[in-house]
């Protein structure tokens, strides 16, 4: 389909998704709420990520500090919740700056470790710091407007979504991309390869923490061990892996697809449920390790082949 | 012809016995880390539905309904409990809300019952972060974590020689740092010297370094607030780290048979407290007292019921009261209802403070060959305490 | 003065345990290149399977390691064969995800399985300790140490020595090659997991002995494994028993000194620290 053609189809989802607090009920809105928000999660994941190919399990560190910063801003200081969704952004993305100088220089399995233990470390800190409630957390003032949220969740999913669209045009993210792909060739190349890094992370970073601090006052209470949920880190990155990373729209239909079929596990068969994440990811990653981007392109052409195919490259 | 007016007819002239049923809906730990205390709360809803049911059910007016119950399994994740209440309220459409076990899933899923104006009556949570968020819609059945230890402080004073040093630890979730702000005023007024008080991790495995602080403080008696499974790990490293205070004081575990099981005769000596113990002198309206209701539990459900089970059962019977006094199934009405509820029933007698929180003393017990043994309530010892405790190896 | 020796032992006992936790991750990581995330669940099993040989035979924990560490084995040898060796000239990432999903389905079969209660390995001498110069030292815990040391030097000697551990480093350093020289790659990566998961299977039936066994217990071993792993590096198995010291000794220091919340920021905040500082670990070779 052509470009404008997909721009219009698009614009009507969204519109759609717009109304529907009106036209749906509340557990509709109330799930709506969490996969609009898993599903910034997994592009922002898809920014450093899928683009850049540095596979973070650090991003519930950002997460977790939007959160916070909505929550000491709201609770601490009796300061306006926008003011606190500017703190929780500043402190992600200045974090993510300052951790990302230091951090990027690490590659491969070593990235991903070192991100696993700042997100443990951050949860211990934070468990020890009066301001931040220590580990009892903190409990926000409540509100009754779950349209607020929807709407809220609603609008930085397309916000991160048209970023990543025109990250997949600007020069930014065709040098992201070339470090992905090789990381010497594309510093030889001219690519300023640690400002670049730094920048897609901050950029990650700051929808992640966004995120973080719309579910802060959804939810009325965190807690350190909540919102700094490693395995939240990983369901991020299920989503995009499965949708497809590097992608413009994979991980958001990633993340859709599989919290639906999670939500419907979990009210139906519940005990499976829990179980579902787990083969889900054996799967994917076995036959279809590029995402559903990825087989929707191919499937055409090789039919159940691709999956063999897929097993067949990367077997011993 | 005739028949299918008949029918049509029939629906509008419906009669008492086809009213709706009342459903009563709850997220609790099915599965997952906390599900081994999650299960009391199942079953003690279930038991007592079903009990309630078989006597007539509740009284509206002059019908009678019966009691429809929808318990979702949250796996220990406090996500997922927010949202299955959100489910049960906009798509299950129950009437009103039980709650899960523990203050912090009590925290984020009461939001839900303030959030949608529908009364809760939870048997789960006791910290104070609970009650001090000015809710109106939610009620709970365990007392104030800070008056936990009360009994226990008081029964210490009591003692002949009296213990001159105390170490403190706790964990750092929001019930047990409750109980210990509470406890450190309970030891002040006391008059009780404070050597050791830490905050420790929640799951902490290792208690090897506080061990070995106790016993260069040489602490007489040690009280800690964590959860079962630290409490074990403390025990036994207790043992072999041959540390023996003259008493040990735990605010969970000691009264649960699973918790005295995993530890055998180790478990002797352990002081605890329980909001209730299954005496005859607690009479109530469909179990018949607190005994009967211990043995019928334990026949039911193979497993002896403790404090946990005794709670849930008077979550469902405090909401049958306070609806069946509103004279109606209005969630404001019954909200009303239950500030004013009074009754007595096999955990006690059920009231509820201007906050929402249930008063009830803490009993002091201690295991004694392998039994739970009341020790100490109101004012006076119920039974002698094992006291000081002789040294492991003397054990 | 006397405190401090006794936390410094405490922390040293402990450590020993951690260092043969450590240690299958280690192997793992280091010949196969694989990351694996389901490196607390299997440690779990074995801690279960020990747990039912223990109840169900009435035989000595110690007697039942063994068998621990054969049905482990098995476990682990499946495993790579069914599964991780179908994904491992993927992106390493692959390997990532896919232990982790393995982990969350073994967990969520054993809850399945065995419940959530938790379960404890008491062996009748299990409180019993000598007392040295004022400082107590648990019993089950020296042996605990001395098998978990005994073990790692054994796995040492095992790959310096024998012609199977030979097979092993050969794949590790050159895969190509070592085909040209005999060596299956199937088996010997499948062999190679599996003697890690029968470590992990000794690890569990030790660490249950000394603490206790629910589902659930996987997650925080696998975050201070990788500690270990990282502080020791990744080559050989006597470093990782001084990492495993290392940390057990700093986070007794940290509890006595700073406080018992701020263990895990020390833990922690080593590897973070020590992976920016000098990726390939404390004491490993610069790749």
């Amino acid at each position: 389909m052509k470009s404008t053609a997909w721009g219009i189809v698009l614009a009507v989802i969204v519109a759609l998704l717009a109304a529907l607090p009106w036209i749906g009920n509340t557990v509709l809105v109330q799930f709506g709420i969490n996969v609009l928000l898993l599903a910034t999660l997994a592009q922002g994941w898809n920014i450093i990520g899928g683009y850049t190919g540095y596979p973070s399990f650090g991003n519930s560190v950002f997460y977790g500090l939007g959160a916070y910063g909505v929550a000491i801003a709201m609770v601490q200081y009796h300061l306006p919740f926008w003011v606190g969704m500017l703190l929780g952004l500043g402190l992600g993305v200045v974090f993510a700056g300052l951790l990302g100088l230091a951090v990027l220089r690490l590659k491969g399995h070593y990235f991903a470790i070192c991100t696993l233990g700042l997100a443990l470390v951050m949860t211990a800190i934070v468990s020890n710091l009066e301001i931040a409630g220590s580990n009892i957390g903190l409990v926000l003032p409540l509100l009754r407007s779950e349209v607020l949220f929807y709407e809220l969740a609603l609008g930085l999913l397309v916000l991160a979504t048209l970023t990543i669209f025109w990250l997949s045009r600007s020069r930014f993210g065709l040098g992201l991309i070339a470090i992905r792909e090789n990381e010497e060739g594309a510093a030889v190349m001219g690519v300023n390869t640690t400002l670049y890094k730094v920048l897609a992370f901050m950029l990650s970073a700051a929808f992640t923490a966004l995120a973080g601090g719309i579910y802060a006052y959804y939810i009325t209470f965190i807690d350190p061990v909540g919102v700094f949920d490693i395995g939240l880190n990983v369901k991020m990155i299920i989503m995009a892996v499965f949708g497809g990373p590097g992608s413009v729209l994979g991980p958001v239909a990633g993340a859709f697809i599989l919290s639906t079929i999670s939500e419907v596990l979990a009210t139906k068969v519940t005990s499976i449920a829990s179980m579902f994440f787990g083969i889900v990811i054996v799967i994917a990653v076995m036959f279809m390790p590029r995402g559903i981007a990825h087989l929707v392109q191919h499937i055409k052409r090789m039919g159940w082949g691709y999956f063999i195919d897929n097993v067949r490259t990367h077997r011993l | 012809m005739y028949r299918f007016l008949f029918f049509i007819a029939s629906l509008f002239l419906t009669p008492a016995a086809w009213a709706q049923p009342v459903t009563f809906g709850a997220s609790v730990q099915l599965t997952g880390p906390v599900a081994n205390t999650g299960r009391y709360y199942k079953d003690a809803y279930e038991f007592a539905v079903e009990k309630i049911n078989a006597a007539g059910g509740i009284k509206i007016g002059s019908v009678h309904q019966k009691i429809a119950l929808k318990i979702l399994d949250n796996q220990s994740d406090v996500n997922l409990s927010v949202r299955q209440y959100v489910q049960l309220l906009a798509q299950d459409k129950v009437n009103f809300l039980l709650g899960p076990f523990a203050s912090n899933f009590v925290l984020a899923d009461s939001s839900i019952a303030e959030k949608s104006r529908v009364p809760m009556v939870q048997g789960g949570g006791a910290s104070d972060q609970i009650y001090s968020r000015g809710y109106q819609y939610i009620f709970g059945t365990l007392p104030a974590a800070s008056n936990y230890f009360g009994s226990t402080i008081e029964a210490m004073t009591k003692l002949n020689p009296r213990p001159q040093t105390v170490a403190l630890l706790y964990a750092d979730d929001s019930f047990d740092v409750s109980v210990a702000k509470g406890t450190r005023e309970l030891l002040n007024k006391a008059g009780l010297k404070t050597v050791i008080d830490e905050r420790y991790s929640t799951n902490a495995s290792d208690f090897s370094v506080l061990l070995s602080r106790i016993k260069s403080e040489n602490a007489d008696a040690v009280l800690v607030a964590g959860h079962e499974t630290e409490i074990l790990n403390f025990i036994r490293q207790a043992k072999s780290l041959d540390v023996s205070p003259k008493l040990y004081s735990f605010t969970v575990g000691v009264p649960s048979a699973d918790f005295r099981h995993a530890l055998g005769k180790d478990a002797n000596g352990a002081s605890g407290m329980t909001a209730w113990l299954p005496s005859a002198t607690l009479k109530d309206q469909w179990f018949g007292d607190a005994e009967k209701f211990a043995r019928a539990w334990k026949t039911k459900f193979a497993y002896e019921p403790d404090y946990h089970a005794a709670s849930g059962v008077a979550t469902v019977e405090a909401l049958v009261n306070a609806i069946q006094a509103a004279g109606s199934t209005d969630p404001q009405k019954v909200r009303d209802a239950l500030t004013k509820v009074s009754f007595d029933s096999l955990y006690g007698r059920v009231a509820f403070d201007d906050k929402g929180q249930i008063s009830l003393p803490q009993i002091m017990v201690q295991i004694q060959n392998d039994d739970v043994v009341p020790i100490y309530a109101g004012k006076d010892f119920i039974n002698k305490l094992q006291y000081p405790l002789a040294p492991w190896s003397k054990r | 003065m006397e405190l401090l020796f006794q936390v410094l032992v405490s922390g040293l006992l402990l450590g020993g345990l951690y260092a043969l936790m450590a240690l299958w991750l280690a192997l793992v990581w280091g010949v196969l290149n694989i990351v694996n995330l389901s490196h607390g669940a299997l440690i779990m099993l074995g801690a279960y399977v020990t747990y039912f040989v223990v109840t169900g035979a009435y035989i000595d924990p110690f007697a039942a390691l063994p068998i621990a560490a054969a049905v482990l084995f098995a476990i682990g040898y499946l495993i790579q064969r069914g599964v991780l060796n179908l994904v491992i000239h993927g992106p390493m990432f692959n390997t990532l995800l896919i232990t982790f999903g393995i982990e969350v389905v073994l967990t969520y079969l054993t809850q399945l399985w065995f419940s959530a209660d938790f379960r404890t390995i008491n062996p009748g001498y299990a409180g019993s300790n000598y007392t040295v110069g004022g400082i107590t030292i648990p019993y089950v815990q020296v042996l605990v140490f001395v098998i978990a040391i005994g073990l790692t030097v054994a796995m040492w000697l095992l790959l310096l020595h024998t012609r199977t551990g030979r097979g092993i480093r050969a794949a590790a350093q050159n895969l190509v090659a070592a085909r040209l020289y005999g060596v299956s790659p199937k088996s010997v990566y499948a062999l190679t997991f599996g003697l890690g998961a029968a470590l992990a299977g000794v690890a569990g039936g030790l660490y249950g002995t000394v603490s206790q066994i629910n589902p659930y217990i996987g997650g925080p071993l696998t975050a201070k494994s990788f500690v270990i792993a990282i502080i020791g590096g990744l080559d050989n198995p006597l470093w990782v028993i001084v990492g495993g010291l290392f940390l057990g000794i700093i986070e007794s220091l940290t509890a006595l000194y700073i406080g018992s919340t701020y263990r895990d920021v020390a833990s922690f905040g080593i590897l973070v620290l020590i992976l920016i500082v000098r990726p390939s670990g404390l004491l490993g070779r610069t790749t």
